[in-house]
C-alpha cells in the first residue's frame, strides 16, 4: 500500500478559492501509481495516491477531491465497482479510468455509469492531462450552476448516500444500523416546536449533531446558539436573543449542553425558555431548546438532577445518540476524516493513513468517551506519525500519553485549588486584607488577588 | 394521590412518546398536551392529570377509535365495555387502591384461576404496565376500553368502596 502524498509547489492549478485542484489516484500497481502521481504532480495538481480501493472509498468519502483517476483491475474491487461506489457518494466528482485492456462492452458500461474518460496503457500523457483539465473545468461550471439551478443540484444529489437517507447528514457516516436509525429519528423530530432532548454518552459530539439538525432547515432563517454550564445565564441568553432579532431570525434554537450539571437557577431558566416566558417573552420569533444530557431521563429524575417540569418537557421528544462502539462500521471513516482535519491543523504536508491493525483497533475499541476520545486519539496519533502510517502501536502509545496527560492535568487542578485555599486562609489570618497577606508569600497584592479570583 | 405522582408523570411521559412513535398524534400535539398536563399537575389536580383527556377532549387531536384499534391489533389486548361488567371491591387486592386506579386509568375487573383481567387506557405506557404487573405478580391479561368507559367504571368502583366503608361503620 502506498502512502498518501501531497507536494506543495509554487504554481498550482487553482480553484475559485485560490486552492490547488486535488486528484485522488487509485492503482494497486505501485510502479504505475508512482508514475501517475508524478504526472499529475508535474502538472501542478495536489495528489493523494492510494493502492487499496476500500481505503480509497473511505478517504474519498470524507475528503474533497476535484478528480479521481482509477485503475480497473484491482484485487478487492474493480475500477468499475469503485467508480459506482464513489459516484454514489459524490456524483459530481469526475472519474477517469486508466487500464491495460478493456472490452468495448465494458467501456460502454463505464460511459453509461458516468466515467469521464477511459485511457488505455501505454498512456498518452498529454491527452490524459487535457481531458482531466476539461473534466475539472466542467465540474466547476456544473457546481456553480447547481448553486443557482435546483434541477442541476437535484441531478447531483440523486445517487448520493444522502439520497438514501433523504437528507444531508454528516455527524455519523451512517454505515451502521445504529447511526442510520439515529439519523432517521433525529430527522423525524426536526419540526419539534418546543423541546428536543439528545441523550448521549460522555464525549458525544452534540455540536456536530446539532449542525446536522440545523442543515435540515435550509429555507428558514433559523439560528442556533450553544450554551454550557459556564455560559448559560439570563444575560447571555438575552444577548443571543438580541443577536437573533438583529439577524431577522425566524426562530432561535438554544442548545443546552450537560443540563444535568447545571445549577438549580440555570435549570429553572432552561425550563421556561422554550415557552418564551418571563424575561424571554416579547420576541417576535419562536424559541426552542435542545437539551443535551448524558443519562436516561428517568434516572436523572430519580436522582433529582432534573425536576418534574423538566422531566416532562425533555421527555416530549427524546433521541438517543448511539455510542461510538455501537457504530463500528462508522468509526474508521470518522477517524479518517479526523486525520485529514488533524493533518491540516498541524500543517502536515502528508495525510497519514491507518494500516490494517489500526483499523481493526478502531473498530473494536470500547470508546468510553465516544467522539471526544476518538478525536484525542487521532490528534495524538497524527502528531506522532507526522504524515506516515498510523499503526495499532501508534494508537496505543497515543492512549498512554493521553492517560498521563489526564493524570498530570488533574494534579495541576488539585495543586491550584490547594494554593487558592492556602492564600485564602492567609488572607483571613491577616484580617481579610490581601495587601497584608502578600508579603507573607513574598508576592505583590495584584498576584495574590489574581490567585483568589481565578 | 400524591404517592402516585411519580408514576403519573412517568406513565404519561411514556404514553405520549408511544402515541407519537405510533403515528397516532404529532409531536407538536404532544407538546401542547404536555403543557396542559403540567398545569394540572402543578395545580395538584392529580386525578384529572392525563395527557389522554387533553388530547381527546381539549385538543381533539387523538382519534380514540384508532388508538383502541391499534392497541388491540398490535398489543394483543382484548376490547371490553366496562358498562357490561359487574365490578367488585379492590379490597382483597394487596397494594391496589382506587387512587392507583385513577392515577393510571387502570382497573382490575376480574380474576380467573389466579390471573387478573385488567383494563387500562395506558397499555402503551411501559411503566404503567410494569407497575401493575409487579403489583399483581405478573399474572395479567390486558384489556382496553374507551376513556369514558373506564372513568365511569372507576366512579362505580368508588361507589362500591363508599358503600363498603359505610357498611363497616354501621357494623362498628
Amino acid at each position: 500500500m502506498k502512502s498518501t502524498r501531497r507536494k506543495r509547489k509554487q504554481r498550482k492549478k487553482r480553484n475559485s478559492y485560490g486552492m490547488a485542484y486535488t486528484v485522488l489516484i487509485l492503482d494497486d500497481d505501485e510502479d504505475f501509481n508512482s508514475l501517475l502521481t508524478d504526472i499529475f504532480e508535474q502538472a501542478d495538481y495536489v495528489v493523494a495516491s492510494l493502492t487499496d480501493p476500500i481505503e480509497a472509498v473511505e478517504v474519498f468519502t470524507h475528503t474533497d477531491y476535484d478528480l479521481v483517476v482509477t485503475d480497473h483491475k484491482m484485487p478487492e474491487m474493480t475500477g468499475a465497482e469503485f467508480m459506482r461506489t464513489i459516484k454514489g457518494i459524490k456524483p459530481e466528482v469526475p472519474v477517469v479510468m486508466v487500464s491495460g485492456y478493456l472490452e468495448n462492452d465494458m467501456i460502454r458500461e463505464l460511459i453509461r455509469d458516468g466515467v469521464g474518460g477511459v485511457f488505455l496503457k501505454p498512456l498518452n500523457i498529454f491527452s490524459l492531462l487535457e481531458r482531466t483539465s476539461e473534466l475539472i473545468e466542467e465540474a466547476v461550471k456544473l457546481k456553480a450552476a447547481a448553486k443557482t439551478n435546483p434541477d442541476v443540484s437535484k441531478a447531483f444529489e440523486m445517487d448520493s448516500p444522502d439520497a438514501k437517507l433523504g437528507f444531508r447528514f454528516r455527524s455519523f457516516p451512517c454505515k451502521s444500523s445504529a447511526s442510520s436509525d439515529f439519523a432517521e429519528r433525529l430527522h423525524s423530530f426536526r419540526n419539534f416546536k418546543l423541546a428536543l432532548t439528545l441523550i448521549g454518552g460522555p464525549g458525544t459530539h452534540y455540536r456536530q449533531i446539532c449542525e446536522d439538525l440545523a442543515g435540515f432547515y435550509e429555507d428558514t432563517a433559523d439560528r442556533f446558539a450553544y450554551f454550557s454550564r459556564d455560559s448559560f445565564d439570563e444575560s447571555k441568553l438575552r444577548a443571543a436573543l438580541e443577536t437573533a432579532k438583529a439577524d431577522d431570525a425566524s426562530r432561535l434554537t438554544c442548545v443546552l449542553l450537560s443540563v444535568e450539571d447545571m445549577s438549580p437557577e440555570q435549570k429553572q431558566l432552561a425550563a421556561i425558555l422554550p415557552k418564551a416566558e418571563g424575561p424571554f417573552s416579547g420576541y417576535a420569533y419562536d424559541i426552542r431548546v435542545i437539551y443535551c444530557v448524558s443519562g436516561d431521563l428517568d434516572d436523572l429524575y430519580d436522582e433529582e438532577l432534573i425536576d418534574e417540569h423538566l422531566y416532562i418537557l425533555m421527555g416530549t421528544a427524546e433521541v438517543r445518540v448511539p455510542r461510538l462502539k455501537d457504530c463500528s462500521s462508522d468509526i474508521v471513516l470518522m477517524a479518517q476524516q479526523l486525520v485529514v482535519q488533524a493533518a491540516q491543523k498541524v500543517g502536515s504536508q502528508n495525510t497519514p493513513r491507518f494500516d490494517k491493525s489500526a483499523r481493526e483497533f478502531l473498530r473494536n475499541y470500547d470508546w468510553p468517551t465516544n467522539y471526544a476520545g476518538l478525536t484525542e486519539r487521532v490528534d495524538s496519533a497524527v502528531a506522532a506519525t507526522q504524515g506516515g502510517v498510523i499503526s495499532i502501536d501508534v494508537l496505543r502509545t497515543a492512549e498512554k500519553e493521553l492517560v498521563e496527560e489526564t493524570i498530570s492535568s488533574r494534579y495541576e487542578v488539585l495543586l491550584k485549588d490547594a494554593r487558592k485555599e492556602l492564600v485564602n486562609s492567609a488572607i483571613i489570618m491577616f484580617g481579610d486584607d490581601a495587601s497584608k497577606a502578600a508579603p507573607f508569600f513574598g508576592a505583590d497584592t495584584a498576584s495574590i488577588n489574581s490567585i483568589i479570583n481565578k | 394521590m400524591q404517592q402516585h405522582r411519580a408514576l403519573i408523570l412517568r406513565g404519561n411521559r411514556f404514553l405520549g412518546s408511544a402515541l407519537v412513535d405510533k403515528g397516532l398524534i404529532s409531536q407538536p400535539d404532544l407538546e401542547a398536551a404536555n403543557d396542559k398536563f403540567m398545569s394540572s399537575i402543578q395545580e395538584a389536580d392529580l386525578k384529572n392529570s392525563s395527557i389522554l383527556t387533553s388530547l381527546l377532549y381539549d385538543l381533539k387531536v387523538l382519534d380514540e377509535d384508532k388508538l383502541l384499534a391499534y392497541t388491540v391489533e398490535n398489543k394483543g389486548c382484548g376490547l371490553i365495555d366496562l358498562n357490561h361488567i359487574d365490578l367488585k371491591s379492590l379490597t382483597p387486592l394487596n397494594g391496589v387502591d382506587s387512587e392507583l386506579c385513577w392515577a393510571t386509568s387502570t382497573l382490575p375487573f376480574d380474576k380467573v384461576e389466579g390471573t387478573h383481567l385488567v383494563v387500562s387506557c395506558y397499555t402503551l405506557s411501559a411503566p404503567v404496565v410494569k407497575y401493575w404487573e409487579d403489583v399483581l405478580d405478573g399474572n395479567v391479561i390486558w384489556y382496553v376500553s374507551s376513556v369514558s368507559s373506564i372513568s365511569r367504571g372507576l366512579e362505580r368502583l368508588d361507589e362500591i368502596h363508599e358503600a363498603e366503608a359505610e357498611a363497616e361503620e354501621e357494623e362498628e
